[in-house]
Parts: C-alpha cells; structure tokens; sequence
C-alpha cells in the first residue's frame, strides 16, 4: 500500500473506493455547484446567443442570398425572353421589309415592262403599216407596168396598139 | 515489481486548504483538492473552447465549427426536435450539462498530463460518485422547479396516466412515481459507474505492461512475459479508443436524459 503523502490518502487506501470517503463530498458538491452555475451564466448570457445567433445569421445570410440568386435568375429569363422576342420582331420586320422590297421591285420591272411592250406595239403597228403601204404602192406600180408592157408587146406583135381599155381588161381577168 | 493498484487513481487530496465552514453545528472542509482543481480547468477548458467559438463569424474557423458542431448537438439533435420551440430557454442549462460532463469526462483520455511535481494531474472528476450526484440531483431538482413554475399543482398529471381505465391508472401510479423519484439515483450511478470501470480496467491493463514486461526481462521462459506487455499495451491503446467513445456517449446520454425529463414537465399533458 501506497505511504500517504498528503493527509487524507489514509484513510482511502485502507479499503474500498476512495470515491465513498464522506471526507471530500462538501468541497466537492459546492465546488461543483459554484462551477455549474458559472459556466450557467456564462452560456445563458455569452455562450448560446453568440454561438446560436452566429448559426442563426449564417442560416439567414444562405436563405437570403438564395432567394436573391433566384430574383436575378428570374430576372435574366425575363430579360433573355424580351430579347427573344425582340429578336422575333426584328426578324419578322426584315423579312416583311425583303418581301416588300421584292414586290416593289417586281411592280417597278413589270410597268417598265408593258412601257416597253407598248412602245414596241406601237413602233411595229407603224412598221407594218408602212410595209403594207410601200406594198400597195409597189403592187400599183407593177400593175402599170404590166399594162404598158402589154401595151408594148401587143403592138409589136400586132403591129397596132391595144387600147387602154383592152389591157386594163385582160389585167384584171389575171390579177 | 510495482503494486497494482487500480483505485489509486480515484484518490482525493488537498492541494489549497481552506479554513472549514461551519454550518448547523458541523464543520465542513470546503478545500481546493485535486478533483476540485480538475473540475476549476475543466471550466477554463469550457470558457476557452466557447469563448474562442463566439467570434460569430458567417465562414467559422476550425474552432467556431467545432463550438457550432457541438452546440448544434443540444440545439439542433436534442432540444428542439424532443422538447419542440418551446424549449429554447432550455438550451443554456442543457449544454452546461453536456459541456460540463464531456470536458470532465475527457479529463481522463484527452487531457491527461499524468505526473507532474509530484501530483498526479490526470483525473476525472465524473468517476467521483460526489461530482454524478451532485449533477443528477441539481438535474433532477431543476425539472421538478420548473414543473411546478410551469404546471403548478397539474404536476400530479406527471403520475396520472391518461387514456386508460381507472383501475389500471391506480396500477400505474405508483410505478410511474418510483421511476420519476429514482433518475437522480440511476442519471448518477450511470456517469459514474461508466468513468469508474473503463478507467479501471484501463489502469489494470495498463499495470500489467509494466508488470510482465519487468518479469520479461529476467530472462529464460520467463521472457514470454514480454509477449503479454505487448498485448496488454494493445488493450491500453484499443480501451482508450473506447474510453474516448464512452466519454462522449455519457455525456450525449445524460443531456439526451435531461432533455427527455424537461420536456415531460414543460409538455405535460400536451400529449408531445
């Protein structure tokens, strides 16, 4: 057995636990009561609302910055769609502009057109008319010189000259 | 060779004598002793931990998570999901339990300085039956305050059972009465009786290294001692695990207790 060398080991060692040695229960109870109620204070006043405010803020400052991600999130597809249809409109605006300028350009080419058509119309009318004019004149004119080449043939023939009235005759029965 | 003896551990000596109070005709000897010493660092340790842990800041450190880690065990795994939104005043009462006995009990294991000028400075306050009692009691008082600050004389409800017939209820009354009047008895006996034995068994093991070893070394067949040592320092390694374990599970259980034993009076009768 251990010699004792502080007071109060003696009577621990000589049998059972030193833990039922009534000896020490007061120092211990009021020091532990003195200690419990300390660290109390300390976590009611300090401790706990440092500690759970500190969790409490963070759970805050998370729920907080999620829900304004979401606001912007919102905001840049509400933004993203109004570009989209921006886009749509302007899309819509070019082509109805292309087609526009497609039909006025064809209006324009087909007047142009029907101008020409007519003047050309009008140049050909003029063109035949003299072509049948010139005809006309030159079909008088053989007719003429049919009859005096009758005329000339008849006489030499027949040593007298045809009447007019004569050749005019067998002219007509062979026009 | 060296005495086995596994009690030496528990002993209780004084290290700052105060003159004795005298209260009601006896002298009581409120001195500075070992395990009051003990339990005086185990507070320093608490003040320092939470102290350093209330910086409050958004991104914690690794002493603010831990001071979180813990203290969202209380809040976040005992008191609100059994006691519910009312139990927020609880919070302080419940931790310094929690704290308390985990520091204390991690004495033995964690904060264990061994021999130093000529005192030894590893001993765990929570394997004094004087130290469980005190806190079982002081538990056990609490819930009673604060049943008949919050229920007055509807405490009676406590040992009442609803929702059966009436000759059952006069059955079970009086079981209900002995099981609420024995939690000092067994919130005590199960901190300290736990503390007790594991550090008990780890002294034995812990003897047994140096008792084979110094056999080992006489020589001849006798050096298969040696082989023992080195099974017994195993044990010592692997039972300081489980120490470690142990201390942080009675410290969880008699918060959980606690926890369960306020809700019952701060719920009574609400059928939570």
């Amino acid at each position: 057995m251990a010699t004792p060398t502080h007071e109060g080991t003696a009577p621990a060692s000589t049998g059972g636990l030193p833990q039922f040695d009534p000896q020490w229960w007061p120092g211990q109870i009021f020091w532990f009561l003195v200690i419990f109620l300390f660290i109390y204070v300390m976590m009611k006043v300090f401790f706990v609302p440092k500690i759970g405010g500190a969790i409490e803020a963070r759970d805050a400052k998370i729920d907080g910055d999620i829900a304004q991600a979401r606001k912007l999130k919102d905001e840049a597809d509400a933004q993203a769609a109004a570009a989209l249809a921006d886009m749509a409109k302007a899309r819509a605006a070019s082509q109805k502009l292309a087609s526009d300028a497609r039909a006025a350009a064809q209006a324009d080419v087909a007047a142009k057109l029907a101008v020409e058509e007519e003047k050309l119309n009008v140049s050909t009318q003029a063109a035949e008319q003299r072509i049948r004019a010139a005809r006309d004149s030159a079909m008088g004119n053989v007719k003429t010189i049919a009859a005096d080449t009758a005329g000339v043939i008849v006489a030499k023939l027949t040593g007298q000259a045809a009447s007019k009235g004569e050749i005019d005759a067998a002219l007509a029965g062979r026009a | 060779m060296p005495a086995i003896e596994p009690m030496h551990q528990f002993l209780i000596h004084k290290l700052v004598g105060l003159p004795p109070v005298m209260l009601g005709g006896h002298a009581y000897d409120l001195s500075i002793t070992n395990s009051v010493a003990m339990m005086l660092f185990a507070a320093l340790v608490i003040c320092a931990l939470l102290g350093s842990a209330s910086k409050g800041a958004i991104v914690p450190g690794r002493i603010q998570s831990l001071g979180e880690s813990l203290f969202d065990l209380i809040d976040g795994t005992l008191v609100t999901p059994i006691i519910g939104h009312n139990g927020k005043p609880y919070i302080p009462f419940v931790f310094t339990i929690f704290m308390l006995v985990l520091v204390m009990n991690m004495m033995g294991v964690l904060l264990a300085f061994g021999h130093v000028g000529g005192q030894d400075w590893t001993f765990t306050p929570t394997a004094q039956l004087a130290v469980t009692a005190t806190l079982a009691v002081l538990t056990f008082v609490s819930v009673l305050v604060i049943g008949f600050v919050k229920n007055g004389l509807g405490m009676y409800k406590l040992f009442w059972p609803s929702g059966m017939p009436l000759g059952m209820k006069f059955v079970m009354a009086p079981i209900e009465m002995i099981s609420f009047f024995v939690r000092p008895l067994t919130l005590s006996m199960r901190l300290f009786g736990n503390m007790l034995g594991g550090h008990v068994v780890m002294n034995i093991f812990a003897s047994f290294v140096v008792a084979l070893g110094l056999v080992g070394l006489s020589g001849g067949l006798a050096t298969l001692g040696l082989l023992g040592s080195a099974a017994s320092l195993a044990m010592v390694i692997a039972l300081t695990v489980l120490e470690l374990v142990v201390a942080g599970l009675q410290a969880f259980v008699f918060a959980a207790l606690a926890t369960v034993y306020l809700n019952e009076v701060v719920n009574l009768g609400h059928g939570h």
